[in-house]
């Protein structure tokens, strides 16, 4: 690799039920990223989207039509898809493309809008992205596919419905103190273990919500960065892992082989290992995915983490933050926005535009997306530059 | 008559045709690779070990042990005139894989105690693989 790569520069809607359509709402957080980098359309070189379900709202191949209403038509873009982990597998492409040398700046965007279609037919759309012949086909929603990787965990480990019922009110909690947050409410474990059953042992508040949303970023190289004169935040580790698709064919099923490797990669490239990370952002799209995510990431030993979040441990204030955003549960979770979504809490947090939700002393941060079951993953992370 | 004799092809079937055929039957159909012997899902087409794509093909009587399940209270789109079901990922007995499928009348986690032994009644066009408790 040649270069350094940074970011400059974040935006992002709000998250939740949002009436714009999805090429407005992308708009709007690329031209606050564009406006908070201090650069101008011109200096971007390339156009990188993610986006999953264009096609619910009438608009796929969606890079170049972003493009050519931020006034840069002629600069050459790509849509990714992969699944929930969309974003962050995009992010890994753009962070490529500068590190090779083939780009100086470039804006990362990623964008969903799916609640208009409704809770049915948007569990069909996310269904699709499971290993559908084995999966969706048969009758497993996400919630369910979840579900069973919960009872897994629970009948290997000393976990219970109150433990996984934890990990949602530490998020509301955070995502309270979040203005772009999709659910801004204090919730209790009581809260959560009578709220309607999805598909047990998961409830409703176990699930984080459908969202719309956009999210963006300005990235570009050391040198760009450093001409700016602005605040920035540079990606000193980046990995990309994969798991079988499929549930059944997971040697265990409660862990997700994919983080296991994105992390490793991410950890090595850093030269860090995951006690040195201040804080991190996890895919959290079900309670029982953030207990396995952050054994998966090295922070609690497998089997444990369920102690760490009783213990208040991966509170905003505890031996490891974890989401503070809210993360997807409580910010809410646009599936083609939420990896980007992610670097843009990451870069808030570095450049004191936290607001109550900062952690203090923080000097380097986790990302850690994922797309369906964990069938893809990307780890990210970062350094804060003084 | 031209004279040009047309040969009628054989229509292909497909892994996954072959696959909901053994299963329509109760059977689950798999590939043992004639290299290093690794046995796979039918669906699969290499080897995992060895990336060889030369299989002999093997039958396996479709029962197992459940792993685990979740019962599905809000079911998808497809699924609405189904009772009461559970979607369970099982262990195949004397096969190195699990198996997944859509197991009716299931209302309570005392109605499936993992390791539960089921077995594969048949692919339902709507539903998929279609599971039975013995």
């Amino acid at each position: 690799m040649r270069d350094r790569v940074c970011v400059l520069g974040a935006g992002s809607s709000k998250y939740g039920k949002l009436n714009e359509s999805i090429i407005e709402i992308a708009l709007g957080a690329s031209k606050d990223a564009i406006d908070s980098s201090g650069i101008t359309p011109k200096d971007i070189q390339a156009g990188y989207v993610s986006n999953v379900f264009g096609v619910a709202d009438k608009q796929v191949h969606m890079a170049p039509v972003i493009l050519s209403n931020l006034g840069i038509p002629y600069v050459p873009g790509l849509t990714i898809e992969s699944a929930c982990g969309s974003g962050s597998v995009m992010f890994r492409e753009a962070y490529a493309n500068i590190a090779a040398g083939f780009y100086d700046c470039v804006l990362a965007v990623g964008a969903e809008k799916i609640t208009h279609t409704g809770t049915t037919q948007s569990t069909t759309l996310f269904s699709y992205c499971s290993d559908f012949f084995f999966e969706g086909g048969n009758g497993a929603s996400f919630p369910g596919l979840f579900a069973s990787i919960a009872r897994a965990y629970m009948t290997s480990y000393k976990a219970n419905e109150e433990d996984l019922a934890a990990v949602a009110v530490k998020n509301h909690e955070n995502g309270i103190l979040n203005p772009k947050a999709h659910v801004r409410k204090k919730i209790t474990i009581d809260d959560v273990l009578k709220s309607p059953v999805v598909a047990s042992p998961l409830k409703l508040y176990d699930c984080c919500p459908f969202s719309d949303g956009a999210s963006a970023v300005i990235m570009c190289n050391e040198q760009f960065a450093k001409k700016s004169g602005r605040p920035y935040v540079e990606v000193i580790g980046s990995g990309r892992g994969a798991s079988p698709a499929a549930v059944q064919a997971r040697e265990d099923i409660t862990t997700i082989p994919s983080t296991v490797a994105a992390a490793n990669q991410a950890y090595k490239m850093a030269n860090i290992t995951p006690k040195d990370i201040d804080f991190a952002e996890v895919h959290d799209c079900f309670t029982i995915a953030e207990i396995i995510d952050i054994e998966d990431l090295g922070f609690f030993p497998k089997g444990t983490a369920v102690n760490a979040v009783r213990t208040g441990a991966t509170r905003r204030n505890g031996e490891i933050p974890i989401n503070p955003s809210g993360g997807l549960k409580s910010k809410g979770h646009p599936i083609g926005a939420t990896g980007i979504g992610q670097v843009v809490e990451v870069f808030e947090q570095f450049t004191g535009k936290a607001g109550e939700r900062e952690i203090k002393d923080a000097q380097l941060a986790l990302t850690h997306n994922f797309g369906a079951t964990g069938a893809s993953s990307a780890v990210h992370i970062f350094r804060k530059v003084e | 008559m031209s004279g040009i004799e047309v040969k009628q092809r054989k229509p292909t079937v497909s892994a996954r045709e072959k696959f909901v055929q053994a299963a329509s039957s109760g059977k689950v159909l798999a590939n043992k690779c004639l290299r290093c012997g690794n046995v796979v899902l039918e669906t699969i087409y290499y080897c995992e070990k060895c990336f060889g794509n030369e299989f002999e093909s093997v039958e396996f009587q479709g029962s197992g042990r459940t792993v685990t399940y979740t019962i599905q209270a809000v079911a998808p789109e497809g699924f609405e005139d189904a009772e009461s079901y559970a979607w369970v990922v099982f262990k195949v007995d004397n096969a190195p894989f699990r198996l997944s499928g859509f197991l009716s009348g299931i209302t309570s986690s005392k109605d499936l105690p993992i390791g539960t032994r089921v077995k594969v009644a048949g692919f339902h066009p709507k539903h998929g693989l279609i599971l039975q408790k013995i």
